[in-house]
């Protein structure tokens, strides 16, 4: 599952590979458009459904807190 | 009730008293009050609407609530995937439909109170109007408000519904966050969650911040009173006073004057209600960033107005992404264009947000064109982005002190071109506008007439010294200094100088009507 997450990262933002902050969105390293872009290819590679309610900069903040975010909801589903 | 009358400064003296006299546990009941008053005494009557937006936003917000827990106590006792699925699929329609209620039902207060005039004339054609209603409708006064408070309500009722904040309990602490009277009229655009903490934390009384937000509050009045409303006697004698035969480099200055009065004019409103609020021990959050420093459009737009750009993005571009309809755009557009299919949704969500900017501020077709023009200059600069880049590094253009310079005049010059829409009063006279600046500029004959609109040689002497003024502390502030700090740690007399001296600017510069009293803002009108 992690290499899959990294390697939509990669297509996306390779910058939040290499990213070791704890504020990507605020800090310019990832944009709403791509946040959006990431969601809709997540969904589709793990058939999960991820809620506006869970497209937040806290979830967003770094690679491994998207990685978090597709565990649960992957373990949810 | 203007921030400038003497109504106001009694009703914060009091407000100020009572709030720090209070045990910390009732200091919202003197704001809630507070709130209320400058309400009733602003419109003189009922707060009908507001209570109305209030009330549906609290018993909204509470069905949304108990909706979320009662889904996760039938989501607990389900087995399968399948059944999961379908008892969430029920809830989340019964949410949406109570949110579209909420929506429907304030929206269409405010649509009806801003565009009846639009509305009323195809009514009438239709012969769907009887007498009564015809006068009924001709004759609606907008709540004060009505624009900041409905899309505030909205955002509540939101983010509810996403759970990023729990339903409030109590509907006066609701209508507090609604009605909270330095943002009531003209915002800035606050978040239910971080206002709520403001006013639920204790508050103690600190000479320094009350010294900080009068400061605030008395530099927002200079702006207003000695930049914004004299530029506006310039600005109004060129577009409204219906002169014949206006050299076109009278009308560019008019153009740039209008653009320095508007932020002069916003920005010096957001310091008042940033500075009464600071006293109060209440943070709000900025809404301008010196956007006239901006490098690119989008990022004109990420210091102007900040909170309602953000309320935009949010609410109606972040919706609309994640809405069925966005997602299916956007794998459908993904499969067509690999490339550019990527960026459709946004697209899509862009040019609704400018839209939906553009109808928001005014209600002509200048507005929605002004709404437009934006709208494509946005999704230009998202296509173009990575191709831009390429350009920039063919024609070895480097970064720098210069190259700055030059995307600031682009800047400029981008919002130049959009302000003529809608200061000018028609697209004729936009038209006859955009025609005279290039074909008959006429420099000299516009230097020779500069005073014929209003202005004297003193005014604009005395323009250019504020202007000097404003640039020098917007400079320092894009330096990332605190002005204010830095102010405070001055020798005494030097400080107590810079005080007076733009007090006593004000008071003798400043623009007064007969009875001393103030023009309106202009962003109240939109």
């Amino acid at each position: 599952m992690e290499e899959k997450v990294l390697e939509i990262l990669e297509e996306y933002c390779e910058e939040a590979l290499t990213y070791d902050g704890d504020n990507m969105m605020e800090e310019g390293i990832i944009d709403s458009f791509t946040v959006i872009n990431i969601v809709s290819e997540l969904e589709d590679a793990f058939d999960i459904e991820i809620d506006a309610k869970y497209v937040v900069a806290e979830n967003f903040k770094n690679k491994e807190a998207i990685l978090e975010l597709v565990r649960c909801l992957v373990e949810e589903a | 009730m203007q921030f400038l009358s003497g109504g106001f400064v009694i009703l914060w003296v009091i407000t100020f008293a009572l709030y720090y006299l209070l045990p910390s546990k009732h200091q919202w009941v003197v704001l809630a009050v507070a709130s209320g008053l400058f309400y009733v005494l602003g419109t003189g009557g009922l707060p009908l609407g507001i209570l109305f937006t209030a009330l549906s936003s609290y018993a909204c917000g509470t069905a949304l609530s108990n909706s979320l827990s009662a889904q996760k106590e039938a989501l607990a006792g389900c087995s399968d995937k399948e059944e999961k699925k379908a008892v969430k699929l029920a809830f989340e329609k019964r949410r949406k439909r109570l949110q579209i209620l909420h929506f429907v039902l304030n929206l269409g207060i405010l649509v009806c109170g801003k565009y009846m005039a639009v509305i009323l004339p195809f009514l009438r054609a239709g012969g769907l109007l009887s007498p009564a209603g015809d006068a009924l409708f001709s004759n609606i006064v907008m709540p004060l408000g009505i624009s900041f408070y409905t899309l505030t309500a909205i955002g509540y009722v939101v983010d509810v519904g996403r759970e990023q904040c729990e339903a409030q309990k109590n509907p006066l602490k609701l209508f507090l966050y609604l009605a909270w009277f330095p943002a009531v009229t003209q915002g800035p655009f606050h978040r239910y969650e971080k206002l709520k903490a403001e006013f639920e934390r204790e508050h103690v009384f600190e000479y320094g911040r009350l010294a900080s937000g009068v400061q605030r509050f008395v530099w927002g009045a200079f702006k207003k009173l000695v930049i914004a409303d004299r530029m506006g006697i310039f600005v109004g004698n060129v577009f409204d006073g219906g002169r014949p035969q206006i050299p076109g480099g009278i009308y560019a200055a008019a153009v740039v004057f209008y653009m320095l009065q508007l932020y002069a004019d916003f920005s010096g409103y957001m310091d008042m209600a940033l500075g009464v609020s600071e006293t109060l021990d209440i943070a709000l959050p900025e809404n301008f960033r010196r956007p006239y420093f901006s490098k690119s459009v989008a990022e004109f737009w990420r210091r102007w107005h900040i909170t309602l750009g953000a309320w935009f993005k949010d609410y109606v571009m972040f919706s609309f992404i994640m809405s069925d309809v966005g997602r299916k755009l956007g794998k459908a557009a993904k499969k067509r264009w690999p490339n550019l299919g990527k960026h459709v949704t946004a697209l899509v969500g862009t040019m609704l947000v400018w839209l939906f900017t553009g109808l928001w501020h005014g209600r002509t077709v200048s507005y929605l064109l002004w709404g437009v023009y934006y709208g494509v200059i946005m999704c230009l600069s998202l296509v173009l982005e990575q191709r831009y880049a390429v350009w920039k590094e063919k024609l070895h253009i480097r970064e720098g002190r210069v190259w700055s310079l030059i995307c600031m005049a682009r800047t400029w010059l981008i919002v130049f071109l959009a302000d003529i829409l809608i200061r000018t009063g028609s697209l004729a006279q936009a038209g006859e506008v955009y025609q005279a600046i290039p074909t008959d500029f006429g420099i000299f004959a516009a230097l020779g007439t500069l005073t014929d609109y209003g202005l004297s040689r003193y005014a604009f002497l005395l323009l250019l010294f504020s202007c000097a003024l404003w640039l020098f502390v917007s400079v320092c502030e894009e330096r990332g200094m605190d002005v204010r700090m830095r102010l405070a740690a001055l020798p005494l007399p030097v400080r107590w100088g810079c005080y007076y001296g733009v007090a006593l600017l004000l008071i003798i510069t400043g623009i007064y009507g007969g009875s001393y009293d103030t023009a309106a803002f202009l962003y109240q009108s939109f």
